[in-house]
């Protein structure tokens, strides 16, 4: 079943070596024709579209002129979106590791976290935060707990992230879950009969093997988060969504900046996706010598 | 055979759901002893192995490894310590194999002496070599285990139990999903294990093997032990008749 043999290429040179080589050339020379024709229907559509909004007396120059504040945006975006993905990551796998657990204490509170969290809309959970939690703050003030108090009155920016990191990291829980149930349970048992505590079993047998998994996901969620992220501007944080928004507003230039507040996600986005796939190619080499 | 079992099993039950896999099982292994157990798919041989080292919690009855005894339907911190210990006294090799894909040839078999003996990385790196040389694999170290044949991935597994140094080795199947001409360097492997005096305790569809290396041959059909003894008054006059289809099945070419 899994007997490939890997032995070294045969010494032997084949007389109809040339046969395989130009079939290599035809195929190649094939994908880059196909390539070319997709970029060429992309730069159509993209030209047909810019011709539309011309048409519709939409203001390029307007647009030109206020890239540069949505720039700034973006480098909030970012920055909330990296941290958040960053803690969401850590919520999942701890997570997913209760939810997998045999203790009834941390599978029923990571079960409760996944089901209310996706049951309810990402825009509730960041205004019972940003709005609803200082309310709370507030009484535990007035009962003489300053200190506790503080910490439920929080800023738009911790908030957001707040917010965006329990919505991510219940996703994510149930996506880390899977990727732990995919080893095989062979491998398991193998470390157990070995002797190794189940911590030991999960440390260093299930989750390195995992993680190659997990990864590819983790990247999708990252792109994700950054278009979710767009949610928080509800709070007045500025980032491309609200600073789009404003200016829109002031100047009632709403398509201009709309258009441009998109393509700064899309860009963002793009950058990601081939981030991502250039890790997967690394991934994919590891187990290689 | 005067020493005192190394494995003891006794009033062994098992069940699945409503299924009773195991019934009223016991069976001892001496020190030294070979013991293959052979029977049909399903008559329960596999989860007789996996029962001794706890991979499958019994049912009922009692276990003893090298002195130490659990009682099936134990629970808490006490058995849990035993069964670990029990754990140490044996190797397990399994059908699948199990290798760590993730580590190399060699990390795979120091494993064990670092993570659960806790022992120096060089010294679990000389035991782990000293092993895999026994096995003839030592030239295959720093390889990954998808770059191994299915037969050098068990000899590599046959390594990583050793290097335990366990009392007992349980060999589950371990050449069944091996193709044909890759079966002879395992069973080769396992011979040269029992010639130093391993103990070993091996479910099998090797008849061959178990007729030349055991000492001792046990024949399992629907959760029972029905027959026991020396190879070759097992092979040459069974006295159960499922033994005899066993056997005959084997002789007329059909050893799966």
């Amino acid at each position: 079943m899994t007997t490939d043999n890997l032995k070294g290429p045969s010494s032997v040179i084949d007389p109809h070596q040339g046969m395989g080589e130009a079939l290599v050339a035809l195929q190649q020379r094939r994908r880059l024709i196909q390539g070319l024709k997709v970029s060429a229907v992309w730069i159509g559509l993209i030209i047909l579209v810019t011709a539309a909004m011309l048409m519709l007396h939409i203001s390029p120059s307007y647009m030109v002129q206020h890239y540069d504040v949505i720039l700034q945006g973006a480098g909030t975006t970012l920055y909330v979106s990296l941290v958040s993905i960053t803690v969401a990551t850590l919520l999942a796998l701890f997570g997913s590791i209760a939810r997998l657990s045999s203790n009834s204490i941390a599978q029923g509170i990571s079960g409760f976290y996944v089901s209310l969290i996706r049951g309810t809309p990402l825009l509730i959970q960041i205004y019972v935060i940003y709005l609803g939690l200082p309310q709370i703050g507030e009484q535990l003030n007035q009962l003489g707990f300053p200190f506790i108090g503080r910490l439920f009155i929080l800023d738009a920016v911790p908030a957001g992230i707040l917010a965006l990191s329990l919505n991510y990291g219940a996703y994510m829980t149930e996506i880390f879950r899977a990727g732990l149930q995919s080893i095989s349970y062979g491998q398991r048992e193998a470390a157990i009969a070995l002797g190794m505590t189940p911590l030991q079993v999960m440390r260093r047998v299930v989750l390195p093997q995992a993680i190659r998994i997990i990864i590819p996901d983790v990247g999708n969620q990252f792109i994700a988060m950054q278009k979710d992220s767009a949610l928080v501007s509800v709070m007045g944080v500025w980032e491309i969504t609200y600073i789009a928004n404003r200016y829109a507003r002031r100047d009632s230039k709403y398509m201009e900046m709309f258009i441009v507040a998109a393509t700064a996600y899309w860009i963002l986005t793009i950058i990601s996706s081939w981030l991502q796939s250039r890790l997967e190619k690394r991934m994919a080499q590891a187990y290689e010598r | 055979m005067s020493a005192e079992p190394i494995i003891q099993v006794t009033g062994l039950h098992k069940w699945f759901a409503m299924l009773h896999v195991l019934s009223d099982i016991s069976l001892d292994v001496e020190p030294r002893e070979v013991v293959c157990i052979i029977g049909r798919s399903g008559s329960g041989k596999s989860t007789l192995l996996r029962c001794i080292n706890f991979l499958e919690e019994p049912s009922a009855g009692k276990i003893t490894v090298d002195k130490l005894v659990v009682e099936a339907g134990n629970k808490g911190r006490k058995h849990r310590k035993l069964v670990h210990e029990i754990r140490l006294k044996t190797g397990m090799v399994f059908q699948e194999f199990n290798l760590f894909p993730h580590m190399s040839v060699l990390e795979n078999v120091a494993e064990g002496p670092i993570t659960v003996k806790k022992m120096d990385r060089s010294k679990a790196v000389e035991i782990a070599e000293m092993n895999l040389d026994r096995v003839g694999l030592l030239f295959k170290k720093d390889e990954y285990p998808n770059r191994l044949s299915g037969g050098q991935k068990q000899r590599v597994a046959i390594a990583r139990a050793l290097a335990m140094e366990p009392k007992v080795m349980l060999f589950d199947e371990p050449t069944s999903a091996l193709d044909p001409e890759l079966i002879g360097e395992v069973l080769n492997v396992m011979k040269k294990l029992a010639e130093e005096g391993t103990t070993m305790l091996v479910v099998t569809h090797e008849m061959a093997f178990a007729r030349e290396v055991a000492d001792r041959v046990v024949v399992m059909a629907e959760g029972e032990i029905i027959e026991q003894g020396k190879p070759v008054d097992v092979f040459n006059s069974p006295r159960d008749s499922r033994t005899q289809a066993l056997i005959e099945r084997y002789r007329s070419g059909g050893a799966k």
